[in-house]
Formats: structure tokens, sequence, C-alpha cells
């Protein structure tokens, strides 16, 4: 019961302002409890504190910022193009950003999901006439089959040529999906023209190798005692020639 | 016949003049004139409540240079909204919530920001606002005025480390002296969360003033 009269003495004076006077229940409480007069007087001081801490005034240059910050306000508030009007449209210019993006990579995507297929079908035809390329020397045109070298003549002509010189990287197109060909020129398919000795140098538009140098390479050879040798050398073909123009980075300039 | 010309051959003019010279320098009518383009009017406002705005946000942010700004900030929002103002309010409910408004909003910049600060030694666990350690100097001072100035550094030491919700309504009560209706109608809450508000906030102040009881 006493409990409840203090509880509610200290409610009434928390609620009052320091200048109130609090009523006479709560007065005649206060002659009795010494916890509640204890209470009061501390809390009067307390708020005496803190109302004693006043007003701070304002900077005597209060007003002359606030006309200028105003002023400032209204005027870029005028310009079409002002911050304000920047942070408004930065929104727009965001979303219109995204959809251009998102425009641009679904387009992309799409490009790439419908055109695997031509790329690997080029490969596929291209792969077998790369192989085609390796050819056994017997195959190599001579100017003239009558001239045949005779099984005594000394002919240098690799049987076959090693296969780790043909590099073949038909998988790149594979890989990248490439629509355009290789910077190559296939030719081993290509049957050199056989070009007399009346025709001009050059003119062979489809093999462009002076056919005037596809003769036998005759010498003879004497020991000074009359024995005398004569050697003929076949021509050597090299059968295709492929020339890597920058197609494939990794191998080393001028590969044949 | 005679007819009468001016206002003064009524008889009552002194009492209508006072009215309507009471009724220019009300608030509301000096912002009813501001947005109407009266430059004059937006003056008198401001230099009638520039001091307890100001001097309001510095006892809610405890910093000075930051309190002139967003006082600045509030007449320059009560400025742009002056077509919006209703009169439902009294104008000094009005600018006071808008400077409640500001001074929260950069107390919680504050708190995000998370500075390195030696009262975050003292910081609560249950997640409340740090507890500056603020022990009181036992040496006597000579001096009474240094005894006052001391006092009233402590005393807003200790506010700035309460609470925002107790903070506002104590400062509102005890040092501006507003009443609790108008507390609740600036913070928009009831009266009785107000006045509990503001028990709880004095039984802080308690705590921590205990030296100086």
């Amino acid at each position: 019961m006493r409990k409840n009269i203090c509880e509610v003495t200290r409610r009434e004076l928390d609620e009052l302002m320091l200048d109130e006077t609090c009523s006479t229940t709560a007065v005649d409480h206060l002659r009795e409890c010494g916890a509640c007069r204890e209470f009061h007087e501390k809390q009067t001081k307390l708020r005496q504190i803190v109302g004693s801490l006043g007003t701070v005034p304002a900077p005597a240059d209060f007003d002359f910022r606030l006309r200028a910050r105003l002023a400032n306000e209204s005027s870029s508030a005028a310009s079409p193009f002002s911050f304000v009007a920047w942070q408004s449209l930065r929104r727009g210019f965001a979303a219109v950003a995204v959809l251009v993006v998102f425009a641009i990579g679904a387009y992309l995507v799409r490009n790439a999901l419908n055109q695997p297929t031509a790329p690997q079908v080029e490969t596929a035809k291209q792969t077998p006439a790369v192989r085609e390329t390796v050819k056994p020397p017997q195959e190599i045109v001579t100017p003239n089959a009558a001239e045949k070298p005779k099984p005594e003549d000394v002919a240098v002509v690799p049987n076959k040529r090693p296969q780790g010189n043909r590099i073949e990287r038909p998988s790149l197109v594979a890989i990248f999906g490439n629509k355009k060909p290789l910077a190559t020129r296939e030719l081993s398919n290509t049957r050199a023209e056989v070009v007399g000795n009346t025709e001009s140098v050059g003119t062979s538009a489809a093999f462009p190798i002076d056919a005037t140098s596809v003769q036998f390479f005759k010498f003879s050879v004497d020991d000074g005692r009359g024995n005398a040798k004569t050697i003929s050398v076949p021509t050597i073909s090299f059968g295709s020639q492929r020339l890597m123009q920058n197609a494939n980075q990794f191998a080393p300039k001028r590969v044949w | 016949m005679n007819t009468l010309t001016t206002i003064d051959e009524l008889g009552f003019a002194p009492a209508l003049q006072q009215d309507v010279l009471e009724d220019t320098t009300s608030d509301h009518a000096l912002l009813e004139a501001t947005r109407s383009g009266d430059q004059d009017a937006f003056a008198e406002l401001v230099s009638r409540y520039r001091n307890q705005i100001t001097s309001y946000i510095y006892r809610m942010t405890n910093d000075y240079d930051g309190a002139v700004d967003l006082a600045q900030e509030t007449f320059v929002r009560v400025y742009r909204a002056a077509d919006r103002y209703q009169r439902s309010y009294a104008f000094s409910t009005y600018i006071y919530r808008i400077a409640t408004n500001l001074a929260i909003s950069e107390l919680r910049k504050r708190k995000r920001r998370k500075l390195v600060s030696l009262t975050g030694f003292f910081q609560q666990s249950d997640g409340g606002e740090p507890k500056e350690f603020n022990p009181p100097d036992a040496r006597p001072l000579q001096d009474s005025d240094l005894v006052d100035t001391e006092r009233r550094n402590a005393v807003q030491r200790a506010i700035s480390t309460l609470p925002e919700k107790y903070r506002a309504p104590l400062i509102l009560r005890d040092v501006d002296g507003r009443s609790y209706d108008e507390i609740a109608k600036i913070l928009e809450t009831s009266e009785g969360t107000v006045k509990s508000r503001i028990s709880r906030a004095r039984g802080f102040l308690r705590e921590k003033m205990h030296a100086y009881l």
C-alpha cells in the first residue's frame, strides 16, 4: 500500500514542471517518506542542472549563410541541367543502360547459339583434305615420264616426310567457333602445272612455282682416269605449301 | 447623409487594427507571406526560431557546427515546403518535428559510420548507446563559475550518451520546457509514451550525475 503511494507521488513529482506545486496528498507523503523526499530533492536538483543548460545561440552569420544557401539552391534548380535534375534523371539513365546491356547480351548469346554448326561442318570437310596432303613422293609429277631415273642414278627423294612437320589444328575452328576460314591456302590437292620451257616464267596461277626449274639436275663426275659417272637428281617437290598467316600464333613462323 | 470614408469612422478601429497586427505577426501569417514570396516574412521566422532550433539540435548531437548546418537545413525544408504546410499543427511543432527528424537521422548516420572512439570500449553488451567513462573530478574547484561550467559540460555529455528515443523528449521537456502534449505531437507518439521516456531518461541521468547531486 505504502509502495503504491510512493509510486504515485513520484510519478506526480516527475510530471510537474519545476515551478508547479504538487498536490496536498503528495506534500503529506513527502513529510512522512524519507526516500521519496530524497528522490524529490535529487530530481529537482537534476532538473535544475539540466534546465541551466539554456539556449546556445546561433552564429552571427546564420541568416547570411541561409540566404546564400537558398539562393544557391534556387539558381541551381532553375538551370535545366542542375544537380537536382541530374539526380532525378540518373535512375532513368541507369535503367536505360541496363536495358541496352541486356539487349546486347541477348543478341550475342543468340548468335552464339545459332551458329556453332556451320564451322564444324566446314572443319569436317576440310580435315580429310588436310590429311590427303601427306602423299608419298611417288605421285610427284615428273616433267617427262620417259626420263625416269635409272636404277643406278642416285635419287635423293624422301620416301615419307615425318608427320611431325605438319601441324594440323582443325579443332581450333571448333573450339573457337569462328566462322572465318583459317588464313591458309590449301594447295596440296592441286596438281602443279607442268610448264614447258617455252612458256614464260610465272604465268601459272594455280601453282606459283617457277616450272622451268622442274627438270632433272644432272652432273658428271670424272675421277681423272676416264671413269665418268653421271648423276641425275630428280625434282624434289614438297607437295603443298601451307602458309600460316598468323592463324596459328603458337606455331613457329613460316612452318612448312 | 454622411458617408463613411475611412474605417476609423466606424468607431472600433483600434481593436481591428490590433487584430490585424497580431495576425500579421503570427507564425502562420508569416509562413503565408513566405508562400506568397515575402522574403522578409521568412527572415522574421528565421530570427524567431534560429536560436531555439540550433540549440535543440546541438543538445541532441553534441556538435555545434553540425547543429548549425542541420538548423539551416531545417529552415531550407520549411522554405521549400511552405506550399504544403497545413495549419493543423502549431508552427513550432512543425519546425521542431523537422529538426528532430534531421537530428535523429544524423545520429543514425554516425552510428553507421562506427567511428573508432574510446567510448566504444564502454559500449553496452545489449547494443545500447555507449556509456561514456566520465568519472567525476573529486578535486575541489576554487571558482563557482568553473563549477557551473564543469557541471553543465558533464550534463551535456551525459545527455549525449542517452539513447535517442530518451534524449529528444528529455531535452524538449527539461531544457526547452515544452508541454507533454506538444512533445507528443513533435515526436508523433502518445503522451503516455513521452512521460514514460522522460522518466526513464531522468533515471539514466541520475545514475550518471550522482556525483553532482
